[in-house]
Formats: structure tokens, sequence, C-alpha cells
């Protein structure tokens, strides 16, 4: 899985970019976890291609992790693959979703 | 031109617990889902696409609606919290509301319309701001008006807050009786104030009263009588010499014989009093019975392959449990607690027998190293009282009304899939897995979960 990073006002805005899964997600974990604990981030999800129970694992785990740390994590640009298991699992209950990356780090 | 609905979970809850089942964007209002009458009036008024948000499942709406292709539109679905405000549900979807003029329909809102109107030229030409307002909900337009249009008509439309089964069973009464010309209705229509649906059987000696309205897939047997004032769904049969009036029956739903349904709402097997909102559920098949599908023989397999799993793990533990449960109880460390727990089947409970072992000291660590305080479950698993993996049993709690039939695919096992994942097995992520899981398992995965679940139990 690629991870491309940038900055819009406070916010890292990480794309991801393949498979977010079991073996990817540690990956994405210590990306996350090489960023200070107060940074607040968007993650971009146009463009993962397949979510397991595990990569969402993972999103979760990253967002009671950043909640603790008085920062937040917002997912933006789910498409319709990443959107089923969102829905099928209601895990949307637990982040704020954006259908624009720049809204997402403005609001 | 496009539209967002924003519908909030809590604003159709009470029909989730009224009529359980159906989603309350689906429920019919006459002869039509309650969305489609909403996707009829953005058309109308010029949309060409829409997004339905909520922070309530949309899985139903979106597996009715699709994309919108059948309208000819682009239908789209996106998530909220509960909490965000209006304003708070536009910036999240900023991309579908920059370009060109929004209309928002924020509430369980019924819009009162005629389809002979004009919404277009009226929507188009309106200024920005909030045209109708109310305590639950509320209809606003968003983008600049388009140049070139002037609407001088008399074109209205009226929003009705569904807050109450009586609201939703007075309006579909009012729609049959005065105002289905004003809708876009499906089915066809003999004569005014009488549509009749596709394969419905009617016996010369059955009478039909108008105004009346009957769906697909209808049986009304012999000497029944269908009033004026009713509305039949969908599959539904209505056994001989049975009385329908001012009522409303449901999809799939069986109305038996010498019968007087009046002034009611049946539903699978409930009977609903919508002036006081009263049900009751009808235990006798031969009068009020849900016609359900069978399940699909995918399961056959499954509790199968459990079975056979369950069978090989007794042998294995049996040695074992012999062993070291006479041990452990003498010791004080072994501890059986009997509890009521709702079955797979939606309402039913069951008695289970749950174990808890003392892992303090060697004996109690290894006899859970082993998973032996499961041990008397797996006997469970044969029968198809148990799976061998899959859900938590969720207790009985007569505090808190949990109706596990309702969730995805709820079946109660020995272990769970959040177990042999890593995740916390706690409230919403144990919930999370297991919805994951009870969609994208089979039976061979089911395997390496179990043996995933077995190792991870000891970490």
């Amino acid at each position: 899985m690629n991870i491309n990073e940038k900055t819009i006002n406070n916010y890292k805005i990480l794309s991801l970019q393949g498979i977010l899964n079991a073996s990817s997600a540690p990956q994405l974990k210590t990306f996350i976890a090489g960023l200070p604990d107060e940074q607040s981030i968007v993650v971009d999800l146009e463009n993962v291609e397949f979510l397991d129970s595990s990569g969402l694992g993972a999103l979760v785990g990253i967002a009671r992790k950043k909640r603790t740390s008085n920062a937040v994590v917002k997912l933006a640009r789910m498409n319709e693959r990443v959107k089923k298991v969102f829905e099928i699992t209601q895990a949307y209950t637990l982040f704020d979703i954006y259908d624009d990356v720049s809204a997402a780090a403005e609001a | 031109m496009k539209t967002l609905l924003v519908i909030r979970g809590q604003e159709y809850g009470w029909l989730l617990d009224m009529l359980p089942g159906v989603h309350p964007m689906l429920v019919p209002i006459c002869n039509k889902p309650f969305i489609e009458f909403l996707v009829d009036f953005s058309i109308l008024a010029g949309s060409d696409a829409i997004r339905i948000i909520s922070d309530g499942l949309l899985g139903d709406v979106e597996r009715y609606c699709e994309n919108g292709g059948r309208w000819g539109i682009e239908i789209s679905y996106g998530s909220m919290q509960p909490a965000d405000s209006l304003d708070t549900v536009i910036e999240k979807n900023r991309r579908f509301c920059l370009d060109g003029r929004v209309i928002i329909i924020s509430g369980f809102l019924f819009i009162r319309y005629d389809k002979k109107s004009d919404y277009a030229s009226l929507f188009a030409s309106l200024p920005a701001g909030e045209l109708h307002s109310c305590c639950r909900g509320s209809i606003s337009l968003t983008g600049n008006p388009v140049e070139g249009t002037n609407f001088a008509g008399t074109t209205s439309f009226a929003q009705t807050a569904l807050d109450s089964i009586s609201t939703y069973y007075n309006l579909s009464m009012e729609i049959l009786k005065n105002e289905l010309t004003n809708y876009v209705l499906p089915g066809y229509g003999s004569e005014a104030d009488c549509f009749i649906g596709r394969n419905v059987t009617i016996p010369k000696s059955a009478e039909i009263k108008k105004p009346v309205m009957i769906g697909n897939n209808v049986q009304i047997l012999a000497n029944s009588v269908i009033d004026s004032n009713s509305v039949i769904g969908n599959n539904v049969i209505i056994d001989r010499e049975s009385v329908v009036s001012e009522s409303i029956i449901m999809d799939n739903t069986y109305i038996g014989e010498h019968l007087e349904v009046k002034h009611k709402i049946a539903a699978g097997n409930l009977l609903i009093d919508p002036e006081s909102g009263s049900s009751i559920v009808m235990e006798d098949p031969h009068l009020l019975t849900s016609m359900s599908q069978s399940k699909a023989t995918g399961t056959v397999l499954r509790r199968i392959v459990h079975g056979i799993m369950a069978t090989l793990l007794i042998i294995l533990q049996l040695l074992p449990w012999l062993l070291l449960r006479p041990i452990l109880g003498m010791q004080g460390k072994w501890k059986s607690k009997k509890e009521q727990y709702y079955t797979g089947l939606q309402g039913k409970t069951f008695t289970l027998s749950l174990t808890t072992i003392d892992d303090n000291g060697p004996l109690g660590t290894l006899a859970r190293f082993l998973s032996l305080d499961r041990f008397t479950l797996f006997f469970r698993v044969p029968g198809g009282a148990l799976a061998l993996i899959g859900n938590q049993p969720i207790p009985v709690n007569p505090d808190i009304r949990i109706v596990p039939g309702s969730n995805a695919g709820y079946r109660p096992a020995v272990f769970s899939y959040a177990e042999a994942e890593e995740w916390p097995e706690i409230g919403i992520d144990r919930e999370i897995v297991e919805h994951y899981y009870a969609v994208h398992c089979n039976p061979l995965k089911d395997i390496a979960m179990t043996q995933k679940a077995f190792f991870n139990r000891t970490h």
C-alpha cells in the first residue's frame, strides 16, 4: 500500500493507495505512530481497492488513539467498495466522513 | 439542480419499533415506498442528482433505489453523525453541493405535491434560503437562481412530518381518498380510485369497494370483502369470508379466514391500532402470520462443517476436561452460570450455561489455554442451537429491548469473531467485527477463524 502525505491547514492528509488489510494495516499504524500524537489526520480513501476487517480495525484503533490526544481522524472520498464495508459494519458512526478532502481539512 | 435528502435515525426511530423488518424510508404510502415520493418530487423540481444522507443504515434503501438509473437520475448515499447540524452535513458533502442549485430536504417529511405543477421553474427562480420549516424538518435552497427563469404561477407544496403511526395512517388514507391523482403512482387503475396490481386473484363472490389499492400477487379468497379505504400491499392473502375495512395491510401478510380487520394496520403477525399506537402480536398462525422466505441453503453446509468441527473438538477435549474439571471444581476455580440468551430466530430464547475458569495457577491456566470453559457449549453445535463461530450470544435483558434478529446475520456461537480478531472485545468494536464476518465469512473461513479464536483467547 502506498501512503502519500501532504498538509492542508493543520491537518495531515494521508492518501492511501492499494489494499488495506492485515498485512498493510501495520504499515499505516507505523506511519501514523511517527506523527505527533496531537496531529489531526484526514485519510483519503478514494484509491483504496480493498478494505477488510483488519484494515477497518486499524482505522478504528487510530481514531481512538487520536481521540485520547484531543486530535481527530476524518475520512474523505470513500469509494463504493470501502463504503460498503462501513455500511455493513456500521463503522460510519465512529467517523466524520466527507466527500471532499479540502472540506474535511477546513471544517 | 440537485437534491440533498437528510433524514436522521431519531426522526424515524418510532417507525422502526412499530414496523420492524421494513426500512422506514421504504415503508409504503399507498402503493409506493416513502422514499420514491421524495425522488419523484425532486425530479419534478428539476433535479438530476440526489444524495441521501442518514446516520442510520441505508443498505436497504440503496438496494431499492440503486444508482437511480431507473428514474434517469443519479442517486448517491452518504453518512453523517447524529449530532451533525445541517450546516455540517452540507460541509461534509461540499463536493456534491458545490455547484448549481441544491434543494435540501431535512427531516422525515412527506411532501405533498401535484405532479401537474411546474416545480422545476419554481425552484429555479426562487432565491436561496429556507422555503418551509417546522419543528420536524425543513426545505431550503442553496445557490443562485437560474438566470432567465421567471416563475409567475401559483404552484405550491406542503410538508407533513411523519412522526407517529397515526400521522402515517391518516396520510395514507387522505392520499387514497382525495389526492391519488396528485402523485405518480405505479400500477393499473381500471377506474378512478381503484388501483389493482399484477397477478391479483379475485373470485366472483368477493366484494371490493372503492377507493381501494391492491398490490401485486394478492389472493382474495371466496366471500371476502375489501371495504372502501383499504390499502393491500404485495404478496398478501386475504382468506375466505374476511372483511378488511379502512385498513392498511402491509406486504407479505396473511389475513386468516373469518376475520374482521377494521381501522388497523396489519404487518406480518403484528396488528396495530393507528390511533393509540398499541400493537399486538398474533401468535396463532391461522390469524395473521408473516410469510418469510426459507433460509438459504448455504447455512446447511455451514452447519455441517461447524458440527464436524465441534465433534472433533469434543473428542480432543474430553480427556483434559474429565481430568481438570473435578480438580478445578474442588478448588472453587470452576464456576458455571445459567442464563437466558437470544437464539438466531427473532425473539426466541434459550438457556446456556457459561463457565468461567479462574486461571490463577497452572491447572487453571492450562484449562483456559485449552478453552475447556467452552467444552459444554460444543455439544449445542451439532444440533444447530449454537454455531461454532459467530456472534457472542446476547443475553436477554428485560430492561433493554434488543432484537438480535434484526441485526445482519446474528448467529450465537461458542466462539465469537471478535475473539478471533485482535480487536478489543467491547461494545461497538465487537459489533463491527461480527457484522463484517456475518457478511464475508464462509464455512472454510470459519474453520480458520475458529482456530484463530481458539489461540487468540489465550493471549
